[in-house]
């Protein structure tokens, strides 16, 4: 692979490139999941390819062969500088620079989940699936996975780095009917679960059939549930719909590529101007978030972007206030700040762009208990079901899959079908407390669309519980 | 022969057992622009094939894109471990019988020949017709394949072609949005679109809020077509129906909505973006779903129907393998188109309300009552007194897509074919057929910016 990344970067620059990098990917996945006590899907795929990213005049081209080998490698560079020069671009595109590395990068893992057998898959889903019961459900499912992804970059300014990325996670979810209402809960996260890199150890440690029993029990209560109520309240959020709000507006308005414009057509752009580095209040004080790629488990974690920029933790928000962007070389150059690190692609056959690596709330004090023990009324909201933010990520509404009523200090009756709503900076600007380190989780979600065309990205969240003051919640139809 | 028949019958042979392959083949180029200029041109070329091997009931399904012989070889091998790995399905219904799909419509040569200098020029056509304002969006077009051999008989092969420019004119304050899609070049004008989407965004400026509340509303097709794919999701498959998960579960053969209101999913439909069948070789039908506003039908795959009681039966809309938790879902959904003339006329019918040409980012909020949220952006309107009037805020609607549909003053006789693709994975073009229509009921639920970038 590094050869064949050698040979497209020289034939890009033979073709008049003034920069160009080369990225081979070989990716595994395996996917398992159960129904109602059936097999729904057992699929073990692979893909691999060469894609090649040239600027010639000022132009970007990108191009890709699925065929590792130097008739690939060529052709996909030199369709790359043809795309580029027929773009006829009218900037110069300086990149910030980024010290050639040669290095080698690999996920730490106990259990190789791609030792693990499917049988064993097959049987750990089923164990989950049976231990799901009620006599409303109409859904009982569990699903794990597993990737693991081999990636060499060259770069015609030196860069030359090898990576083995490998992650695994799941996840249970059911569903429960009577009378014309459909409830549904999930474990540890809605949207297939929850994923980080590692082993299957991180897999066993969810403890999916253990959980079973707790969710199931959740989901057929959530049918005689009260409609949470619409009111303007205190609102305490659990770690994984924090993760959420975290991921929506706080990460995808501080990439730089929106803040610029680029992902207009698509994802949406930014409240955010490149002149609020360092001057906006984004929320309370109480407000810290960091980008992290570093982080153990996350999956965001590398040794280097897909620039070839070592991974570095770097602030994004603290005490409230705007620190950082989401920088790829490019959006650093223009803003003069920041040196890229953010550059990730979907695979082989996509370009890299500006996207999240693990971005966290920082944790602050206490437990949920004691989030809880300072509310006098308010609602209490678990687990994502349903969000929506605008282009500017600004205005969102979120929905949870289940929720109870805060009372002195308590929690009190179960809620279904809550939602809440507000304006980005005045939402974080209400945050009055977030939980300590024992109650900080760390989220993988593999879901996050961007770019076009379309391209799935996997990012981590850790955060903790927290609260909100004087927020809308139960927004109705 | 295709190179993806090629490809799905080595894969096959490859295996020799009972099972099916199914093999994607895509070249397609994307000239993606923002601020006037191309910044993310990409070129994919790709080809891939999905095996799945049965024994004795028990399904296992791999995918690669290494088609040499070693590479289909393995291929074999690890379906057939994936497929000893399960346990015996007995609801399992068995690998599709061989059938000849209709001869349809869909691809076109001139349109399979565009390279990158062509997909390059054409953006430069919507950019440059757009004129002052700065544009984002693109052009890109698709030459794509898809065939489906089976041990049962099957051997079917489609070539399909798709063609689309987008654009959004946006600056500080302004934005207009439009789009055109087809699977012939020669009825996409990128000229055109970015003029659109220009003149869209210079009726936007000094846009005002309203207030929240439950307001007469136009939907463009774009917006309209956005709503109803969401809606669709949950409520036009059989696995909602049978999950329980659907607005329509218990439903059918109920007036549901407006007898304005028809709605079929129509994958033969040459305005379309036509498809043969789908990705188990069973030929498409055209399904009524809504039928004079009463629900007549869903969507079916060979699984879904085998889990029904009854006589049902596929519809030819099995999703890729890889997405068969989905379920079946509609493709090409299409809504027949009433008697206003022109989108003013819809205004007219409104006479006080609100005029919404797209929508941004929706959420399902709750799938059994058909409750929708989401944004509108990049051209919203007052309607006062039957005319559209001054520019509105980007707005934000939590919308029951059942009550919205329960009372449609007009709907235009002209449909447009709405792309709904966003180009994840393989290439596979997709689009809806809509008119624009008029509500009397779209709830505003909040306000949000101004328009523009």
């Amino acid at each position: 692979m590094r050869d064949l990344c050698h040979a497209a970067v020289d034939a890009a620059l033979g073709a008049g490139a003034q920069y160009a990098d080369a990225r081979a990917v070989v990716r595994r996945n395996q996917a398992v999941a159960t129904k109602n006590g059936r097999v729904e899907a057992l699929t073990d795929s692979e893909s691999e390819g060469i894609g090649v990213r040239v600027l010639v005049g000022g132009s970007w081209g990108f191009a890709c062969d699925r065929r590792l080998s130097a008739d690939g490698a060529r052709d996909a560079a030199l369709r790359a500088c043809t795309f580029a020069r027929a773009a006829g671009g009218r900037n110069n595109r300086p990149l910030a620079p980024v010290e050639p590395r040669t290095a080698t990068y690999r996920t730490p893992v106990e259990r190789d989940p791609f030792e693990v057998s499917l049988a064993e898959k097959v049987e750990h889903c089923l164990r989950a699936d049976e231990a799901l019961q009620g006599p409303h459900l109409v859904v009982r499912q569990a699903m794990v996975r597993a990737q693991r992804e081999h990636k060499v970059l060259v770069s015609s300014e030196g860069t030359d780095v090898e990576q083995e990325l490998t992650e695994c996670g799941g996840g249970i979810d059911c569903a429960a009917v009577d009378d014309g209402v459909y409830q549904m809960r999930s474990y540890p996260s809605a949207h297939v679960g929850s994923s980080a890199q590692g082993g299957w150890e991180y897999v066993e440690g969810l403890g999916l059939a253990a959980e079973a029993p707790r969710v199931a029990e959740q989901a057929e209560a959530l049918l005689r549930a009260d409609v949470c109520p619409s009111v303007v309240t205190t609102l305490v959020l659990d770690a994984d719909q924090m993760a959420l709000q975290v991921h929506e507006s706080v990460g995808h308005p501080t990439e730089l590529d929106r803040v610029y414009g680029t992902e207009a057509s698509y994802a949406g752009t930014s409240f955010l101007k490149a002149g609020d580095l360092g001057s906006l209040r984004y929320g309370s004080e109480r407000m810290n978030i960091t980008a992290d790629p570093t982080t153990a488990g996350g999956l965001g974690t590398f040794g280097f972007d897909d620039e070839g920029v070592p991974a570095e933790r770097q602030p994004v928000v603290e005490e409230g206030v705007l620190t950082g962007f989401l920088t790829s070389r490019e959006t650093a150059a223009r803003i003069g700040a920041g040196a890229g690190g953010s550059m990730r692609a979907e695979s082989w056959n996509r370009m890299p762009l500006v996207r999240m690596t693990n971005l966290h709330l920082e944790p602050g004090e206490g437990t949920l208990e004691d989030l809880l023990a300072e509310v006098g009324d308010g609602v209490y909201m678990e687990t994502n079901k349903s969000w929506s933010i605008d282009d500017k990520r600004l205005n969102f509404q979120f929905g949870t899959q289940i929720a109870w009523e805060i009372k002195d200090g308590k929690l009190g009756r179960m809620l279904r079908d809550a939602t809440y709503t507000g304006i980005t900076p005045e939402f974080w600007g209400k945050l009055d407390a977030v939980a300590g380190p024992g109650a900080w989780r760390l989220y993988g979600l593999t879901n996050c669309g961007k770019g076009q065309p379309g391209q799935s990205a996997h990012v981590s969240h850790g955060a903790a519980p927290a609260r909100f003051r004087d927020v809308q919640v139960g927004v109705t139809a | 022969m295709s190179r993806a028949l090629d490809v799905a019958q080595a894969a096959l042979a490859a295996s020799g057992e009972e099972g099916e392959a199914v093999a994607l083949a895509e070249r397609s180029g994307l000239a993606r622009f923002a601020e006037s200029e191309v910044h993310q041109p990409t070129l994919i070329d790709n080809v891939s094939v999905t095996l799945r091997v049965v024994r004795d009931g028990r399904a296992g399904v791999a995918t690669t894109n290494r088609i040499d012989a070693e590479g289909l070889a393995e291929l074999a091998r690890r379906a057939a471990a994936a497929a000893d790995s399960a346990p015996a399905d007995p609801d399992f219904p068995g690998l599709a019988p061989a059938a000849a799909p209709r001869a349809t419509e869909g691809f076109d040569e001139a349109t399979a020949a565009l390279g990158p200098d062509d997909q390059a020029r054409l953006a430069s056509a919507a950019i440059d017709a757009a004129g002052d304002i700065p544009v984002y969006g693109f052009f890109t077009s698709g030459d794509s394949e898809l065939a489906v051999v089976s041990s049962t008989g099957i051997s079917v092969d489609q070539r399909m072609t798709d063609a689309m420019a987008l654009v959004i004119a946006a600056d500080d304050g302004r934005s207009g949005y439009a789009e055109q899609t087809s699977w012939r070049l020669a009825d996409v004008d990128p000229a055109a679109v970015g003029r659109e989407a220009a003149e869209k965004a210079a009726r936007t400026e000094a846009a005002v809020t309203i207030e929240p509340g439950h307001y007469r509303a136009v939907l463009e097709p774009y917006a309209f077509a956005e709503l109803l794919e969401s809606f669709a999701f949950d409520s036009f498959g059989a696995l909602g129906v049978l999950e329980e998960r659907g607005f329509l579960a218990g439903r059918l053969g109920e007036r549901v909505f407006d007898e304005k209101i028809s709605i079929a999913d129509d994958a033969l439909d040459a305005q379309g973006l036509p498809k043969a069948f789908d990705f188990e070789g069973t030929p498409k039908q055209r399904v009524p779903l809504i039928a004079g506003g009463e629900a007549c039908g869903v969507v079916w795959d060979r699984a879904t129907a085998a889990r029904a009681d009854g006589d049902s039966e596929s519809t030819g809309h099995a999703p890729p393998p890889e997405e068969r938790d989905f379920g079946p879902l509609p493709t090409a959904l299409s809504v027949a188109g009433g008697e206003a003339a022109s989108v003013e006329e819809l205004a007219e019918l409104v006479g006080d309300g609100i005029y919404i040409t797209r929508l941004h980012y929706l959420g399902v909020v709750h799938p059994r009552e058909g409750v929708i949220t989401g944004m509108t952006r990049d051209g919203t309107f007052r309607i006062r007194d039957g005319k559209i009037a001054e520019p509105l805020v980007n707005l934000r609607f939590t919308v029951a897509v059942p009550e919205m549909l329960q009372e449609v003053p007009g709907l235009t006789r002209a449909v447009s074919l709405v792309n709904a693709n966003d180009f994840y994975g393989a290439r596979y073009p997709r689009g809806t057929l809509v008119p624009a229509i008029a509500t009397t009921r779209f709830n505003i639920s909040g306000a949000g910016s101004a328009p523009g970038i």
